[in-house]
């Protein structure tokens, strides 16, 4: 709520500053007339085909990243020869800006949607990578044991400790993959393309158009947004367990081979606390 | 018969010698209690008879039969709860069921019984964060019950409990035990429990290089009386003399116990 108070007060403010003549409206177009090119965009049907292959381009690569860079963290974490051959690669590609790389793409896999699904998934498989790689490797010793000693085998290990543990860094990578998968797609449409919002936004920036530029980088803004919203939505529903409050150390003696009726009512009373405590 | 028979068991970590030549028989149905100064070993001993850690050298006997790695006949319950906390609390006692290749809903009814049985039915659909720290004992416990082990290890179970949830449990845990005719051996710092649970005391010296020095006999049947006990005057009689021996043991080694 009070996020959305400071947008309005800062629209507002844009808006009065471009009238008065503050800044130049060249520049920095009022917001009003920003959303009007924005809506006319939407309205007369040029921007969906661009918006479609941006989302195509970021949502391929970040699915091929996320799928590739599990896939890899989880055998570098658990198969420790792996783990020399992939560490020296990845701490190199993670160090290098990977947006680089974007020309190479471009003459390998032409100008269209191929070459961009690459760059966002090279970014987004790095990050993917050391999330679960780190979180594979910090994962609670005693629930390892704890496994092992009630008779799980390796895959039992695996199914029941090291993915669940990892989820939790996977998911907050998540987000930050969601970003990464747009950069890779629209600096590619920078790059080359002929399609796309980069190539949008190239052609706003190459025409000194100040407000369709703001118009498009709102749009991306907006869409990377929704979906980062959506993961973290994602997040709240994986961890509920982390949610309820813990209850208070019972102060009755629950008798071994059943409680008796007194204690059951006390425990009633425990799980009400608790319901109200997580609401 | 013998459920566990230790022969000359040494364990090291790298050039530190933590276990050597420990030799102990817990016969099969009966409560050992394993005590000893912090620090001498006693948690090594009990994750080596998990087989959680290789001993290097040694015999292991289990049931008569020498073991290696974790058996299915062991359960241990550890000084820290690790119940997975993604799994709500019938899920984690089920568990153990599950790797045993009992099906997902025969394991959870068993697991709910089970629940019952600690005296937490109704709190199956509960997730560990939202249990209180008792509440989580008897949660391990019929997590480890629930595979029916032929010995069962306890690391200093109650240890970071208050004293009145704590001695609900031990009771609470002692009658359990009693009625599944499991053998168990608890390692504890603690005397008195030591006293209060078991049919027999085992004292460890002081490390490094640990070894098995005193036996105890405690002659107090079952079903015992955990808060009539401690005025019993050969209770008092034997927590004098393990605390004579465990304090010579102590200053053996040059260290200082508390009065």
């Amino acid at each position: 709520m009070r996020r959305a108070g400071a947008l309005i007060v800062l629209l507002v403010v844009w808006e009065a500053a471009a009238r008065l003549g503050w800044v130049s409206s060249l520049l920095m177009p009022p917001p009003i007339r920003v959303a009007a090119v924005l809506l006319e965009l939407m309205g007369s049907g040029r921007l969906w085909p661009h918006l479609v292959v941006t989302m195509l381009e970021a949502g391929g690569g970040l699915v091929l990243g996320v799928g590739v860079g599990v896939v890899l963290g989880l055998a570098a974490a658990l198969v420790p020869p792996l783990a020399e051959l992939l560490q020296p690669a990845m701490t190199l590609l993670n160090a290098v800006p990977r947006v680089i790389l974007a020309p190479l793409l471009v003459i390998w896999l032409g100008i269209g949607l191929a070459s961009k699904v690459a760059l966002s998934f090279l970014l987004v498989a790095v990050t993917v990578f050391f999330a679960v790689y780190s979180g594979i490797r910090e994962v609670d010793p005693r629930l390892v044991d704890r496994v092992r000693t009630l008779g799980g085998s390796g895959l039992h290990l695996l199914r029941e400790v090291y993915l669940p543990s990892v989820t939790a860094w996977l998911l907050s990578s998540l987000k930050v993959a969601v970003g990464f998968a747009f950069t890779g797609a629209v600096v590619g449409e920078f790059v080359a393309s002929s399609r796309g919002l980069g190539y949008l936004l190239s052609f706003a920036q190459s025409t000194y158009n100040a407000a369709l530029t703001i118009a498009l980088i709102s749009l991306v803004v907006a869409v990377t947004f929704s979906i980062f919203a959506a993961f973290e939505r994602l997040e709240r529903w994986v961890f509920r367990w982390r949610r309820e409050q813990p209850f208070a150390e019972p102060l009755h003696a629950p008798s071994a081979g059943g409680a008796s009726a007194g204690s059951a009512a006390i425990e009633e009373e425990a799980v009400q606390t608790s319901r109200s405590a997580a609401n | 018969m013998n459920a566990l028979e230790i022969r000359d068991l040494a364990v090291r970590f790298g050039s530190r010698q933590v276990l050597h030549r420990v030799s102990l028989d817990v016969p099969a149905g009966r409560f050992v209690s394993l005590v000893g100064p912090s620090g001498c070993g006693k948690t090594t001993l009990l994750r080596t008879i998990a087989g959680l850690v290789r001993p290097s050298a040694g015999a292991l006997r289990l049931l008569g039969r020498s073991v290696e790695g974790c058996s299915r006949e062991v359960g241990i319950l550890f000084q820290e709860d690790a119940l997975l906390p993604w799994r709500t609390a019938r899920e984690n006692v089920a568990l153990g069921l599950r790797f045993r290749g009992v099906s997902p809903a025969d394991a959870l009814r068993e697991a709910d019984a089970w629940l019952e049985r600690v005296g937490l039915g109704g709190f199956g659909a509960y997730f560990p964060h939202a249990l209180s720290g008792g509440m989580k004992k008897r949660v391990a416990l019929a997590q480890v019950l629930a595979t029916r082990p032929r010995l069962l290890l306890m690391d200093e179970p109650f240890a970071s409990l208050d004293a009145i949830v704590r001695s609900l449990l031990e009771a609470d845990f002692l009658s359990l035990v009693r009625e599944t005719g499991v053998t168990v051996l608890l390692v504890t710092h603690d005397l008195e429990e030591a006293l209060l649970l078991s049919e027999r005391v085992v004292l460890m010296s002081a490390g490094p290089a640990a070894r098995i020095t005193h036996l105890y006999a405690v002659p107090f049947p079952y079903p015992r009386d955990l808060i009539g006990l401690r005025a019993d005057p050969t209770f008092g009689h034997l927590l004098q003399q393990i605390w004579a021996d465990l304090q010579r043991e102590v200053a053996r080694m040059g260290w200082e116990v508390p009065a």
